[in-house]
């Protein structure tokens, strides 16, 4: 690892974090350039903070060094997986933010909410890159406050009110448990940094078990919250519901992929030394997350919850990358965040446009008929969630083959039969939606403000999954060499 | 290298693709329903012309694949795009490419809303049921296994009858259920394997005795849910009854095939000892399946019911001669599904003809409708002695040439066996005797009697388009039952190597390659 050193050459600490002084810089002076913006252009300060997180994107890619960098004494590390899970975190927020144009047009202070999200992404930027705990939880918390007032963005709106609280409390009490996890590590090591621990605690004092042990499951268990481990999901469905819906595509996708990467490299780093032990608590919460998602969806009848508890199902899939703890499964929770980014993104696109006549267009009843109406966003609803059930020829199948993969080679034969059990139970409630708007007949007549924006990314993203179906070597290429320089 | 191979044509991929081009082609550019039709049917006689290359340049000399291609696909895990052909697959590839015909011809009045969709999931599932055919490589397999269920499911629950709802949510649960088990057994297998999907490394690679038991089952689950065995049969009916008419025909002509072409190119040849093993379940299965639902196929008072229950009779004869391990019964049975296909297909298509006219598919809604639509009493009473075994249909030579294999089953078979081979021979046999009776049984009150219905009496006869997907369907039975030699002539080499490996134990390679490998661990690190 080439450890720039400091002070000299300063300018090359600064060039590691470019991508986020410049997403903090424009994000700033984002706030201030709203106040002189006419009420009916608003749009222009979402085009500014859409452009910013593809920048931020592309200035990611650029700071990349062959070797990874580490940077202001190791507080920050710019190697290729952070660099992977950025492009992800900023690709997703960028759609989340294209999701959210015609949405949220008629919101009062819409300016200030895409640098919302432009902080909540600058959150997730430096967390991914730290290797540190303090710096982590520095971007957690800076993730985790905005995506709590983005939740409750509607202010007229109860339930957005009541989304917010309930995941602003939980939230809370999970950073909680995050820190104290994080300093019973302390005490044991005296270090915060993720190698330092590692390396201490494979030879602990056998007295400091019981303290290392509570620091791990505290910290598994505040992770595992952001991220919607069972049993630490509860307020998944809730705030899925309560947000509106670009924020719901947002935080299903983006704080997704920054939880799963610091996870990844807090388990590598850190807790190499208790893989054992980690692994068993991961299997036994994995085997509850699966069996919760995939059966509460079944009895959901309003899409957003039944896509929280579809999304506690598949990061329950996902834990089997986490189990299986080798390069593979590493590799295999990108290739699955990123593909599940394409799929949940065009999903999210299309409930938008359900919003019609008054009607939030979010209940099964909803797309009744569909087909009839709309045979072109019928076909692409159709696609994804016969993707987000792992049906073949679609970019969902090989997500959970990747993860489903190495947890093979890991040894874990069994925990892969029970996950695709779980997934043939889960396609249940996919294939259920697509009845709703192939089979059954129009309930709720359909009169759609189309835009432009939202068809291109429903084409995108359903061309994207079915590409990705068809060919998906190259990403699963390039989430393995990202994880290279990880292990 | 084979001769035909020489060509260097992917003509395996042209016909797995066609369809689908074909598909995108009409998707994008064709409007209008009858411009429609003509194109599905073009893209699908093309893919029928694409395909016959495969049966007049068939090497029948060998054993091996041919008309192979092989691609890297998804290089990170060894997953590779490799097709090939022998004489158990081929036959398959040539009869989805003409049944898909048949259905497209059959469909062209009867489905009148949204037609475009309708021709373009059909022939999408064309393209995943010749691959799955075509595929050796597992993940292949699988890929277009699982791929077909998204077509079937919406031909059934979009164009399918009052109940398709429930009918199409429980065929794709059981099929998935089950084939999610094979994925399972698939990555248990590349574990094992040294890191390979390919379906013939499988087969040669020396599987112990615990892995092929459990690989055994979990490929058992999968395939008997598709073929569909007695208990795991339910969904079949149902699927049946609320598929169009086309969708019945491709149901039951292809899609029940692939699990017993499952077994054939998975089970038996890659766990030779598990399969003999398990010889008594299968054959008790499929006795049941033969005997019991006859019975049940005896009491159906709807028609496509009463086929649908007489397929998995007849599905049972097949896996029986599967698991006989002799090259008259294995022969025997992979003939049987070829003419099932042709017979099976026929008699859905008939009760579709009856079908388009009256909207109902119950027997007492008929009778005598021989008086007013003789043609179509002639071709049902053709179709319905087929269905039965009578000699001179392609249906005998299969029933026949499973009978006797089983009669004279092989010693690994016979093994396990507490009885006699020759009782179990026997007792198939009563299906002739059970066949006989539900099929005639319903001809006789569908077909003859006095016509004592309005309904019936406005019957029309058949059209010569109706009369056109029948001609070919005939003539194939016919000639598959009296002069089949050449059908079975493909077969042979690939049948007398699939008897070798099934009849070949894999325990002492096994128990040799455990010895050794300690030392290839040792070489690997």
């Amino acid at each position: 690892m080439a450890n720039v050193t400091f002070p000299f050459p300063f300018p090359d600490h600064l060039f590691a974090l470019m991508p986020e002084i410049f997403v903090a810089v424009i994000a700033m002076a984002l706030l201030l350039f709203d106040l002189f913006i006419d009420k009916d252009k608003k749009a222009i300060t979402a085009y500014i903070a859409i452009a910013t997180s593809v920048m931020a994107a592309v200035l990611s890619v650029q700071a990349m060094m062959p070797t990874s960098v580490s940077a202001f004494y190791g507080f920050f590390v710019l190697d290729h997986f952070a660099v992977l899970a950025k492009v992800l975190i900023c690709v997703g927020t960028a759609f989340g933010m294209i999701l959210s144009i015609d949405y949220m047009k008629k919101e009062a202070n819409i300016g200030e909410y895409y640098v919302l999200m432009l902080f909540s992404m600058l959150g997730m930027m430096l967390m991914v890159s730290a290797t540190n705990f303090i710096i982590m939880y520095l971007g957690l918390e800076l993730m985790a406050l905005c995506v709590y007032v983005l939740v409750g963005y509607q202010r007229d709106v109860l339930r957005s009110n009541e989304a917010a609280l309930k995941y602003f409390i939980l939230g809370a009490l999970s950073s909680c448990m995050l820190l104290y996890g994080i300093t019973f590590f302390y005490g044991v090591t005296g270090s915060f940094d993720f190698a330092t621990i590692g390396t201490a605690l494979a030879d602990v004092d056998a007295n400091a078990h019981t303290a290392v042990m509570l620091g791990m499951v505290f910290i598994i268990a505040g992770l595992g919250f952001k991220v919607s481990m069972a049993p630490f999901h509860m307020w998944t469905p809730d705030a899925y519901e309560g947000a509106p819906t670009p924020v719901t595509a947002f935080m299903s996708i983006a704080p997704k992929v920054a939880g799963f990467a610091i996870f990844i490299r807090i388990l590598v780093d850190a807790m190499p030394s208790l893989q054992h032990e980690y692994t068993t608590i991961l299997t036994g919460m994995a085997v509850l997350t699966m069996a919760i998602g995939n059966l509460a969806a079944i009895a959901q009848r309003n899409i957003k919850r039944l896509l929280a508890y579809s999304t506690i199902g598949h990061v329950g899939f996902i834990m089997l990358g986490l189990i299986a703890a080798n390069a593979d499964g590493y590799a295999g929770v990108m290739v699955y965040m990123a593909i599940y980014l394409f799929m949940n993104m065009g999903v999210f696109a299309i409930i938008i446009l359900m919003r019609r006549d008054g009607i939030q267009g979010e209940l099964l009843d909803d797309f009744a008929g569909l087909s009839r109406v709309r045979p072109g966003y019928a076909l692409a609803m159709g696609l994804l969630m016969f993707s987000l059930a792992g049906i073949p020829f679609l970019g969902g199948f090989w997500a959970k083959y990747v993860v489903f993969m190495a947890a093979v080679e890991a040894g874990h034969l069994y925990l892969v039969l029970y996950a695709l059990l779980f997934s043939a139970v889960g396609a249940f409630y996919y294939i259920r939606v697509v009845k709703y708007i192939y089979f059954d007949e129009e309930k709720v007549a359909f009169n759609f403000t189309d835009s432009r924006l939202m068809q291109a990314t429903i084409v995108l993203m359903t061309i994207a999954t079915v590409a990705l179906g068809i060919y998906p070597d190259p990403l699963i290429d390039l989430c393995k060499q990202a994880v290279v320089g990880l292990i | 290298m084979d001769l035909n191979n020489v060509l260097d044509f992917p003509i395996l991929s042209l016909g797995i693709f066609l369809p689908t081009l074909g598909a995108l082609f009409i998707w994008l550019f064709v409007s209008g329903d009858k411009a429609v039709r003509w194109a599905a049917l073009i893209v699908s006689v093309a893919t029928f012309v694409a395909t016959l290359p495969l049966a007049l340049m068939f090497d029948k000399t060998t054993s091996h694949m041919q008309f192979e291609e092989l691609h890297p696909w998804i290089a990170t895990f060894n997953v590779n795009y490799q097709l090939g052909v022998d004489g158990i697959s081929m036959p398959f590839v040539i009869l989805t490419s003409l049944l898909t015909i048949i259905c497209i011809v059959s469909a062209w009045e009867c489905i009148q809303t949204r037609v475009k969709e309708y021709m373009i999931a059909f022939l999408v599932l064309e393209t995943t049921l010749i691959g799955v055919f075509c595929a050796l490589d597992a993940i292949l397999f699988y890929f277009f296994w699982e791929a077909m269920l998204i077509p079937m499911y919406l031909i059934i629950g979009v164009w399918g009858g009052k109940n398709r709802v429930y009918a199409t949510l429980k065929f794709f649960l059981y099929t998935l259920a089950g084939s999610v088990l094979m994925l399972v057994a698939v990555l248990a297998m590349y574990y094992k394997a040294g890191h390979t999907f390919s379906i013939l490394a499988f087969m040669d690679y020396p599987f112990d005795f615990t892995w092929q038991f459990w690989i055994w089952i979990a490929f058992f689950i999968a395939f008997a849910v598709k073929v569909p065995m007695w208990p795991v049969h339910t969904w079949l009916p149902d699927a049946h009854t609320e598929a169009p008419t086309a969708g019945s025909v491709i149901l039951a002509g292809i899609l029940l095939k692939m699990g017993a072409y499952g077994f054939l190119r998975f089970s038996v040849p890659m766990l030779p000892d598990a399969s003999q093993y398990f010889v008594p379940l299968m054959v008790v299965l499929s006795l049941i399946a033969i005997v019991y639902i006859s019975f049940v196929a005896m009491m159906q008072t709807d028609m496509k019911r009463l086929i649908a229950y007489s397929s998995i009779a007849h599905m049972g004869f097949v896996t029986l001669g599967t698991f006989m391990f002799t090259q008259v019964a294995m022969e025997g049975a992979l003939f049987g599904m070829i003419s099932h296909g042709f017979v099976a297909g026929a008699l859905f298509l008939c009760v579709g003809v009856m079908y388009d006219r009256l909207h109902t598919r119950d027997i007492i809604a008929y009778g005598g409708v021989a008086n007013v639509m003789p043609v179509f009493a002639v071709v049902v009473m053709f179709f319905a002695m087929a269905n039965v075994g009578l000699p001179g249909a392609s249906s005998f030579v299969a029933e026949i040439m499973v009978l006797v294999g089983t009669f004279d089953g092989a010693a690994v078979a016979q093994a396990n066996m507490p009885i006699s081979l020759k009782w179990v021979a026997i007792i198939a046999a009563i299906s002739l005797v059970l066949s006989a009776c539900y099929t005639l049984w319903m001809y006789k009150r569908v077909i003859f009697g006095a016509v004592n219905k309005d309904s019936v009496a406005a019957m029309k006869d058949m059209t010569m388009r109706e009369f056109g997907y029948f001609v070919p369907l005939i003539a194939l039975v016919v000639w598959l039952g009296i002069y089949p030699l050449p059908v079975l002539d493909l077969m042979h080499e690939s049948i007398i190597h699939l008897v070798a490996q099934a009849t070949t134990s894999k325990l002492d390679a096994a128990a040799a390659l455990a010895q050794a490998a300690p030392m290839l661990d040792a070489v690997h690190h």
